[in-house]
């Protein structure tokens, strides 16, 4: 599909596209940061005008910028991008390091340690108003 | 640890975002995670997929290379958002168990699991609980009666499930989303009600 580079809607299926996922990050196999996870939340930190003017990006990681504008999890990334999760890590950690986006790490939940118990109230809270 | 003091020296940029919590949905091919997912998410499901190494089994095998593969196994998620500092994110297992079980970034950090049941057919059923046992993560049992159709009871499934007495059961149509509430709040008062864990001076 020859419009993917310009192709801002995330709609594109993944099986439409002739760009290996590896390609888009150079050939890297692996994001140099190993505390992304599925949920570490990405936020833009530059407003709109700022983004255009950082050099050297490739499509996909402005496509993160503009999704990062309100905060997302990295698992929407990767399904926004409709690349794996390993790319999507690989993609957003080069932002981080440009200081383009922050991340915001889970709750640490360790076996044992689940009495996060405001945490659990304030879920709960949150799921009565369903 | 509360869910609101945590990196705020190390890292001030984050404070931007939301913490996020996950619970993961999971059960045998076609018991109705993605039904569960749908019902409660505040989008659409989401679909997003990810390379896993694993051993190679079977007629693939090729002598003199190494036993590994690489397979991608893709899985359905979706969001509520509780507060502007807090959203809930509840991911659906991929239907092949033996993939997602190596999947550490899945499984890991999350703070309970639903696993989705079908009477029809509980045998699959038991890789998921097996795993969470093993994990020591908790979780809950959510029996799918499409239409309110039940042809078993909660002791009987238990039963058939070897079950914890303190695992709670639910029925009910998943579809439904006040049933499918319903399961994940039972899961947080299963939380909740966990003993305390030694403090740490």
């Amino acid at each position: 599909m020859v419009s993917h580079w310009a192709d801002e809607t995330p709609d594109d299926d993944p099986e439409d596209s002739f760009v290996r996922p590896y390609t888009i990050t150079h050939g890297r196999t692996a994001s140099a940061r190993e505390d992304l996870t599925l949920i570490t939340v990405i936020v833009s930190l530059l407003p709109p005008e700022e983004q255009l003017a950082v050099r050297g990006l490739e499509p996909e990681h402005r496509f993160i910028l503009e999704l990062c504008r309100t905060p997302v999890a990295l698992a929407e990334i990767a399904a926004g991008l409709n690349l794996p999760v390993a790319v999507a890590k690989i993609l957003t950690g080069d932002l981080i390091a440009l200081g383009a986006v922050a991340a915001r790490a889970p709750v640490a939940v360790a076996a044992g340690q689940g009495q996060n118990v405001r945490l659990l109230q304030a879920v709960r809270d949150g799921l009565r108003r369903l | 640890m509360g869910y609101d003091d945590s990196d705020r020296h190390e890292a001030p940029d984050g404070e931007l975002a939301p913490t996020a919590v996950k619970f993961l949905i999971a059960g045998g091919f076609g018991v109705g995670k993605t039904t569960m997912v749908g019902a409660v998410s505040e989008v659409e499901p989401l679909r997003t997929e990810e390379y896993l190494t694993v051993a190679s089994k079977g007629v693939d095998d090729i002598a003199g290379v190494d036993g590994k593969h690489t397979t991608t196994v893709a899985m359905d998620f979706g969001r509520i958002t509780v507060s502007p500092e807090l959203v809930v994110y509840l991911f659906g297992t991929p239907g092949q168990e033996r993939f997602w079980f190596m999947w550490d970034d899945l499984v890991s950090g999350a703070l309970g699991a639903v696993v989705v049941a079908d009477t029809r057919r509980l045998e699959t059923s038991f890789g998921s609980i097996d795993f969470f046992e093993s994990r020591r993560i908790p979780f809950v049992v959510a029996v799918n009666c499409f239409d309110g159709r039940q042809d078993r009871t909660v002791p009987e499934v238990r039963t058939a499930l070897d079950l914890d007495p303190r695992v709670p059961i639910l029925m009910g149509d998943l579809r439904q989303r006040p049933v499918s509430r319903d399961v994940l709040l039972a899961l947080v008062d299963h939380l909740m009600a966990r003993p305390e864990p030694t403090p740490v001076p």
